[in-house]
Parts: structure tokens; C-alpha cells; sequence
């Protein structure tokens, strides 16, 4: 008979036994009768010679070795039953074990995903990216520390040639917010639509070791000049918008109205070189960048666009090659122009793990993701405060039954057990809620993090090591504070437990357990400090004098050269958008330029006054129409803004901003007829006509300190085509972006809205960052002090569940219950200020380690103190009023009788 | 029962019994005695009988070293 069979086949086991015992005991008694002893006698004498038969039994069902485990079996029932007996005790130690195991894998979950995540790609550990900065998009020339993270195709080129210590040496577009192409599929009748696309070198997807999930990917045959333009898709977007449809492959797109054949699909599960919110959908070989983009740049040696990443030979050491590199760099940009001696001597290049990618959003992410796991920390200790202080509660309360089961003959160790089994449980049903409430947290970061982003390839499943490291904690904690108590009551000798009864008076609430109250009180106060300040940062940042307007302003973006327009026919298309626009009725003003404000997004040049030598100061470049300045609500402040008048054939004019005038100018001087050239090629230089505000085009924190000249439309610039038309209304119009379609499709069926959005809306997404942050303060400060109240309730019900009786006497002598519920509520309050005394400092020190997150708050403000102090105490009173209101309204003679 | 030199009480021998037949060593079978009651009879295994000669050798084998032991030290003390 094999365990598990003893085990399940347990009252056939206990009849057997008696049967047998029964038997043996029997024919001793028949026996002695036999032989002429009474009956009685006989019996007696039968039992003394085998034992007592209860004996026998417990000690053959020991040699079954199954006991332990049905006593286990029991000790599950039997927690199980006083789990369920107190509800109250059991919900809060439940919901405050999910919450704080819970918040903490979310976080993790997350980190994870974007701070620790290797590409799912083959042996990510043996990449190396070249550079260490994540830069957008496309720039040029010589950088100030002289450390490069983006090249031009012809250093790749030149790179990948002299190093053969890489097995593979990769190029990837830099920028992602470059690269939306206008997509529309051979015969079908849908409009053109933006898709993300990349340009990769041939060697791409061997380096990186993927197999196709179907047909092929892109090869070195295919990255050459005069290949057939061929693309490949993402399994996402193969999935989610043509069903894995097989006949994809080898079918012709239109991309930006050029043909291109879709070879095969990449392998699921990767998004790209880097964690994006935006993954290509389509891979597109470098060498036919120049047929489907269009315009100037890609082959031009200056420009550099991009990242590499490449795979090392086993046994090849980091810093020679990056010795190496640098070296080789130095050679290539030495003949170039734009670098100076002193230029050359800096450049330098600094390898860096290639597994994760390229890594842009684990800069963007990562301090923001640092402090959330801190402050996910922090609620975890308070929450293991109050499971701590609830099962020590709950320990001292049941000290009088433990008294009886041991005076009744229960071993130490056998309660012990039984309540290890019971804390035990709750930890148990505690991480199962703590898993429900962790995926749905990591859900709501990602929405909070990537409002409206579906493509994001973060799951929101919380990773194993999380989940485990929380539980673990919790079961310490529960572990700890479950049994000790049951230990120091178990070793008091029954009698003395059971008669000290219930009569205590004043600290009924041992040291412990106050500790415990104080320490919360004093990390919610950091907590509600940390909220405070946050959404005070949110606030201050979202009312800057932005200087614009954004009522009734509505934002789209179009790529000209995607639909297929030329150089000389843009001028003309501007004209037709702002006839068409104004047509529309409601229209008031219609802005055409390159770049919006609170866009995010901006392209900088070199400037320098004529007849002054050298680059002066680095400006944006932005060119834009007539009624621009009026569209986005920014305001001339000396000379003139941009006027119809300016057209390619009058003058060569600009307007800069007051933060260019700072810049270069003296102060009291007069900018306006000081002419300027910037970049590389001026046809001519500008001529300044006018000065305007200094409108916020990237960041409210660049506020003042961002040079900016604006030049007609029409007149030759740095900049490429406008794509973007700002259209203000009269009044709200809800179909603004039906109509805006409707109007290009008239214009050209070529012309895609890629990005429509209103300029409201355009402006919050550039605080999405400083939302979620505060948001997530708010919520865990709300649930740190949720948990600080929950416990500070705990250990003051304790109290008067403790004191009932010496609260009977002061009654029956006269006390009243505003004095009573005075004396409790003061011994709330206290503990309370304990934590105020310790928090506040903490909170002041915490905020010079987040000072770099924060918008002008270098310290503690006196409102989020007040406010965190104020919730606080609230908090307290109502956790010490419920309980002292109960204690008050005792009946003096039932408390006392109550013993 | 061994002379009455061993005062166990008869009960313990069934915890024994038990450990044996789970460690199966002894094999039990319900059977009906004379007397027409179902009583419970015990029979070694092959592998019981393989562990009892082995165990009885040894046990031999330690009362041999012992007595010799013992031998030697009456020996010296006479």
C-alpha cells in the first residue's frame, strides 16, 4: 500500500485497525474465561498485558506516516474556519497584502520591460551599439564633447569596411518620428494610409540572427543602387491589419506613391532595434531610401541619421576596439570642413551594450521608473507594517485561547504550527489578489504612460521574480509577527494567561505596535509630501505663459514629398491649402509651416551675424505663412511678422524670436536690418524684419533659452517641406478631421492626414510624462495613508478593546464621554505626530534626491506640507474617533461584568 | 511468549507489524479463523524472508563480538 493510498483510504485503515485490535484483545479475554478466570477479571488482566488499545492505535497510525500531513490537512480547515470567523480582520489584511504586493510588481513589471528587456533577438549579450546617446534624428557636423552616437551612410560604410572584429555591423534609422510613409496596397480601394517604415542596412536581420515568420527578409542583394525596391513587413501589423493574409508576400505596396514589394514578414515577437510606441511596420533597405523619400540628405556624407549596432567576433576586447573606432572616426571627419583642429582632437566614440537596442525610452523612462519603484517600496513597508500590527493584534487578542489549548494538552509546537499555517493562508490568498491587482496596475502605467498607444511591445503580465520576490516578503512578514506573538504567549504558563483574564488599563498597545503606527504615519507623510509636490510640478508646468493660443485650434500634419510632390511644385500646393482651408466655413485663420508649437520636435542650425565671425549661437529654423503667427497665438513684439508679401521673389527676410535677440544681441539694441546666415548653404542672407514672443516649441522648461528665426514659406531654407496646417475656428468643430480629409483627397488623393490631432491635445501629450507621474504620487500617497489609517484604527480598537473595562470604572465614577473619547483620541493623535516629527525631515531630504524631476521646487512647499499634514491628521482623527466613539458608548455595568 | 524475559505489553507488537507490511516486508490477508470470526494473518515476503536471514546473520554476527568481547574481559578480571 503506497502512501498516497494509506493517505486516501483512511477509514478503511481505522476499521482494520480496531478490527484487528478488537480481535486479538478478544481472543485474550475468551482465553482467560476459558481458563476459569470471571469475565471481569478477565478483562482486566487481557488490558493490562496489551496496552492501553488508544496508545497502540495512535502509534500504528504513525507508522503510516501520513499524520503530519493530515494534520496539516486540519490546521488548512481550521484557518480556513477563523479566517472566515473574522471577516474584518481578514479583508484588511487581504486587501493590504494585494495593494502593496500588488503595486510593487506592476512597477517591476514594467521596469522590466523597459530598463532590463534584451532584444528577442539571438545572443542579445554579444551586441554592441556604437555611441551612448540616444539623439533624433538627423544632424551634422561637429559635437561639442565630441562623442558621436549618429553617423552619415558613408562613415557606416567606411566603419563596417575596417573592422573586422564585427561578424555583423548594422545600420538603423536614428529618428522614429521621421518615419511615418504613406502606404496604400496595390488594387485595393482604401485611402493611403501613414505606416511607420525604417530604413535598415542588408545585413539588418542576419545580425541580429531572425528567421522569417514568412517568405524572406531583407538581404545585402537588396541594399544596393538599382536593387528592386522591396520591403518587410512586421508580424504586428501582417496580424492586426491584413489577418495574415499569406498573399502579402510578394504583393506590391505603394509607398509614398512607389512601388515596392513586400519579400517576407519578420519573425514574431520583434519590434524593431529599439522599445518604441511606435514599432516599424515595414523594413525597408537603406539603399532605396533616396527613391522613396525623395528630396535631399540620405546620401549626403554630412548628414548623419544612423544608429549602429553590430555583433563582435568571440574573444573581441571592448576597448581596444573602441580605441580603434575612435581612431578611425578621427580619419574620416578629419578632411571635412565643419571641423576644426580642436573638433577633430575630441572625437571619440563610446561603445555600449547593443542588446537592449538603442534605447531612447530607457532614457526617457528611466529615472521616472526609478523613483515609482522607491515610492512602490515605500507602500510595501507600509503595508507590511500593518500586517504586521494586525496579526500582532490579532495574536494578543487570541492569547486566551492558546491558554486553553495548552492547559487542554496541545504541544507548543503543534500551535505553532497551526498558526504559521494560518499566517500562512492569508499570505497565500493575500498574492493571489496581489497577482489580480498587479496585472491591472501594469494596464493602467501603460495607459498613463502611452495614453492611445496600441502597438506598445510591453505585456503587461507580471514577470515571475516580481511576483515571487513581493510574496516572499509578505510571507516573512507574515510569518514573523503571526507566530511570534503565539511563541511569547505560549511559554507564559496557561493558569497565569488565563487568569490574568482581560483586566489591563492604560498601554494596552505594546511598544511594538506603536512603532509600527509611528512608522507608517511617517512614510505616508513622505508620500503625501512627494503627491503634493508632484501635481504642484504638473500645475506649475501646464500654466506656463506657453505664449500661444490653443482655443479653437486644430492641428494636422501631411507629408508633401510622401504624396510624390516635387521642390518646384510645393509653392504652389501651399497656395491651394490655405485657399481650400479657408473655404471651409468656420475657418478664421489658416497656418502652413514646418514645425508647430509643443510639437516636440525642431531642427537646428549654426547662425552667425554677417560681420561677425564664427557660429554664434545654435537656432531653429521654422518656415511658415502669413497668417501663421495669428494661427498658434503668437504675438509680434517689434518690426513685422510674415506677410503675404514676402514670396520668393522680394527680399530674403526672417523673423526671430525674443530669445534669439538675447542671444546675440546687446540689450536696448535694435535687432531689426542686421542680417544673418545659418547652415551651410544661404542662397542669401536674412535680412531681420520683425521680433516676436518667445512661443514654447519643445518644452515649457526651454522656456526663454531656445533661439528661434522663422522665414517665409516660399523662400529658399534649411528646412524641408511644411507639413504642418494649423487651422483656427470660430467656434468648436467636432468633424474638423472628416472635413480636413475631405478637403486634401480633393486637393490630391496622395495627400495622407498623418497625425490630426487638436492643439490642445497636442499640448497635454507633451505632459504625459509629468501626468503619470503625479497621478501614480497621488495614488500610492492615497494608499499609504489609506493603509497608515487602516492601521492606526487597528492598534486604537485594540486599545479599547483592551481598556473596556477600566473605561467601565471611570464611567461608573463619573467620567465623561467627551473625556473618554478624548483620552483615546489623544493616544491616536500622539502616535500620529510621532510620525509627523520623523516624516517631515525624511520628506525634505527625500525631495533633494527628486529635485531634477520637479519644475521650479528645489524644497519642501509650505502648501503640499500643510496639505500632507492636514490629510494626516484627518486621517488619524477619524481612525481614533470611530473606536473611541464605541468606547464611550460603553454601558458602564456591562463593562464592568464583561470580565 | 520469549520465556516472559521480555515484559512488552502484546499491543506494541502492531505497530510493527504495520511498519513492516508498509515497508512490505510482511504481507496480510483477512481470513476467517475456526471459530468463524475474520482475523488478520501475517505472512513474510520473499523480500521479508531475504531481510530477516540478513538481519539474523548479523545479529549473530554482533553477539559473537560481543560474547567474545565479554570473554576476554570476565577473563581479565578473574
Amino acid at each position: 500500500m503506497s502512501w498516497l493510498q494509506r493517505l486516501l483510504s483512511r477509514k478503511q485503515l481505522e476499521s482494520d485497525l480496531d478490527k484487528e485490535l478488537r480481535f486479538h484483545f478478544e481472543t485474550q479475554v475468551a482465553d482467560k474465561i476459558r481458563s476459569g478466570i470471571p469475565e471481569n477479571e478477565a478483562r482486566r488482566l487481557a488490558r493490562l498485558e496489551f496496552g492501553g488499545i488508544d496508545q497502540i492505535k495512535e502509534n500504528c497510525r504513525e507508522r503510516r506516516g501520513t499524520l503530519w500531513f493530515e494534520s496539516f490537512l486540519q490546521d488548512v480547515g481550521y484557518g480556513l474556519r477563523q479566517l472566515r470567523k473574522a471577516p474584518g480582520f481578514t479583508f484588511t489584511a487581504v486587501l493590504t497584502l494585494a495593494l502593496g504586493i500588488g503595486a510593487n510588481a506592476a512597477i517591476f513589471t514594467l521596469v522590466n520591460a523597459v530598463l532590463l528587456r534584451n532584444l528577442p533577438v539571438v545572443d542579445p549579450k554579444s551586441l554592441v551599439r556604437l555611441g551612448d546617446r540616444a539623439d533624433c534624428c538627423q544632424n551634422s557636423g561637429p559635437k561639442s564633447d565630441g562623442s558621436y552616437s549618429m553617423f552619415s551612410t558613408q562613415t557606416y560604410e567606411q566603419l563596417k569596411r575596417t573592422t573586422p572584429e564585427f561578424e555583423e555591423l548594422a545600420a538603423m534609422q536614428a529618428g522614429f518620428e521621421n518615419r511615418a510613409v504613406v502606404v496604400r496596397r496595390d488594387g485595393s480601394q482604401e485611402a493611403a494610409k501613414p505606416r511607420m517604415g525604417e530604413f535598415i542596412s542588408g545585413n539588418y536581420f542576419g545580425m541580429f540572427g531572425l528567421q522569417p515568420a514568412k517568405g524572406r527578409l531583407i538581404s545585402d542583394s537588396d541594399d544596393v543602387a538599382g536593387a528592386t525596391p522591396v520591403a518587410a513587413m512586421s508580424f504586428a501589423t501582417w496580424k492586426n491589419v491584413y489577418g495574415e493574409n499569406d498573399s502579402v508576400v510578394g504583393a506590391t505596396f505603394w509607398m509614398n506613391t512607389k512601388p515596392v514589394t513586400v519579400i517576407g514578414v519578420a519573425p514574431e515577437g520583434f519590434y524593431g532595434d529599439r522599445m518604441s510606441s511606435t514599432p516599424p511596420d515595414f523594413y525597408l533597405p537603406i539603399a532605396t531610401m533616396p527613391d522613396e523619400m525623395g528630396g535631399k540628405g540620405m546620401r549626403d556624407p554630412t548628414q548623419n541619421w544612423l544608429d549602429l549596432i553590430g555583433r563582435v567576433k568571440p574573444g573581441v576586447a571592448v576597448v581596444p576596439l573602441q580605441q580603434k573606432l575612435s581612431a578611425e572616426l578621427k580619419r574620416i571627419y578629419a578632411p571635412d570642413p565643419h571641423f576644426s583642429a580642436a573638433d577633430i582632437a575630441k572625437v571619440h566614440l563610446v561603445l555600449t551594450a547593443g542588446g537592449a537596442g538603442t534605447q531612447s525610452m530607457q532614457e526617457n523612462y528611466a529615472s521616472n521608473l526609478k523613483l515609482l519603484m522607491w515610492i512602490a517600496g515605500l507602500v510595501l513597508m507600509i503595508a507590511c507594517a500593518n500586517i504586521a500590527n494586525l496579526l500582532l493584534v490579532r495574536g494578543m487578542q487570541r492569547k486566551a485561547e492558546m491558554s486553553v489549548r495548552t492547559a487542554l494538552g496541545a504541544m507548543r509546537t503543534r500551535i505553532v504550527r497551526q498558526l504559521l499555517t494560518e499566517s500562512l493562508l492569508l499570505a497565500g490568498i493575500g498574492g493571489l489578489a496581489a497577482l489580480a491587482v498587479s496585472y491591472g496596475g501594469a494596464r493602467m502605467l501603460l495607459m498613463l504612460a502611452f495614453p492611445g498607444d496600441q502597438h506598445l511591445p510591453i505585456s503587461s503580465r507580471p514577470s515571475i521574480e516580481v511576483l515571487g520576490f513581493a510574496v516572499c516578503v509578505a510571507l516573512i512578514t507574515g510569518v514573523l509577527f503571526g507566530v511570534a506573538p503565539s511563541f511569547i504567549g505560549a511559554k507564559a504558563p496557561p493558569a497565569d494567561a488565563l487568569r490574568n483574564g482581560t483586566r489591563a488599563t492604560a498601554g494596552g498597545a505594546s511598544l511594538l505596535q506603536r512603532g509600527l503606527v509611528v512608522l507608517q504615519a511617517a512614510l505616508s507623510v513622505v508620500l503625501l509630501v512627494g503627491a503634493g509636490l508632484f501635481s504642484q510640478s504638473l500645475g506649475k508646468l501646464q500654466h506656463t505663459d506657453m505664449k500661444l493660443e490653443s482655443k479653437n485650434r486644430y492641428i494636422l500634419h501631411i507629408n508633401a514629398q510622401a504624396a510624390g510632390y516635387k521642390d518646384q511644385q510645393v509653392n504652389a500646393l501651399y497656395r491651394t491649402l490655405e485657399e481650400r482651408f479657408h473655404e471651409i466655413p468656420g475657418v478664421v485663420k489658416v497656418g502652413v509651416s514646418t514645425f508647430t508649437p509643443m510639437e516636440g520636435n525642431d531642427d537646428g542650425y549654426g547662425v552667425h551675424l554677417v560681420g561677425q565671425p564664427g557660429i554664434q549661437t545654435s537656432a531653429t529654423n521654422i518656415i511658415v505663412n502669413a497668417e501663421y503667427f495669428d494661427s498658434v497665438g503668437t504675438h509680434v513684439l517689434m518690426g513685422r511678422g510674415i506677410t503675404a508679401h514676402d514670396t520668393a521673389t522680394s527680399p530674403h527676410v526672417a523673423v526671430v524670436n525674443e530669445d534669439f535677440v538675447k542671444a546675440l544681441f546687446k540689450p536696448g539694441e535694435s535687432p531689426i536690418g542686421h542680417r544673418f546666415s545659418a547652415g551651410d548653404e544661404p542662397a542669401q542672407p536674412y535680412e531681420i524684419v520683425g521680433v516676436v514672443e518667445g512661443t514654447s516649441y519643445t518644452d515649457v522648461r526651454r522656456n526663454g533659452k531656445r533661439p528661434m528665426y522663422f522665414g517665409p514659406l516660399t523662400q529658399p531654407s534649411e528646412a524641408g517641406y511644411a507639413g504642418a496646417i494649423v487651422v483656427e475656428t470660430s467656434h468648436p468643430m467636432s468633424d474638423m478631421e472628416s472635413t480636413a480629409r475631405r478637403t486634401l483627397m480633393e486637393i490630391n488623393s496622395n495627400l495622407a492626414i498623418q497625425k490630426f490631432e487638436t492643439f490642445d491635445a497636442q499640448i497635454a501629450s507633451r505632459f504625459t510624462h509629468e501626468r503619470m507621474l503625479s497621478t501614480l504620487m497621488k495614488l500610492f500617497g492615497g494608499l499609504a495613508l489609506l493603509l497608515a489609517t487602516v492601521g492606526l484604527y487597528g492598534v486604537t480598537s485594540y486599545t479599547v478593546a483592551r481598556r473596556t473595562s477600566e473605561i467601565g470604572i471611570r464611567m461608573a465614577l463619573g467620567a465623561d464621554r467627551t473625556g473618554v473619547v478624548a483620552m483615546i483620541l489623544r493616544s491616536a493623535l500622539l502616535q500620529t505626530l510621532f510620525g509627523l516629527v520623523i516624516g517631515i525631515p525624511v520628506a525634505f531630504y527625500g525631495v533633494t534626491l527628486v529635485k531634477s524631476q520637479l519644475y521650479e521646487l528645489t524644497t519642501v512647499s509650505s502648501d503640499a506640507l500643510l496639505m500632507a499634514v492636514a490629510m494626516l491628521l484627518a486621517a488619524a482623527c477619524v481612525a481614533g474617533v470611530i473606536p473611541a466613539r464605541g468606547a464611550a458608548s460603553v454601558d458602564p455595568v456591562r463593562a464592568l461584568r464583561s470580565e | 511468549m520469549s520465556r516472559e524475559a521480555l515484559q512488552v505489553q502484546q499491543g506494541s507488537l502492531y505497530p510493527a507489524l504495520h511498519r513492516l507490511e508498509y515497508k512490505k516486508l510482511l504481507v496480510a490477508k483477512w481470513q476467517p479463523t475456526e471459530t468463524g470470526r475474520e482475523a488478520k494473518y501475517y505472512e513474510l515476503t520473499a523480500r521479508g524472508r531475504a531481510y530477516l536471514k540478513d538481519e539474523t546473520e548479523n545479529w549473530k554476527r554482533l553477539t559473537d563480538v560481543v560474547g567474545l568481547i565479554l570473554k576476554g574481559t570476565v577473563e581479565g578480571i578473574s
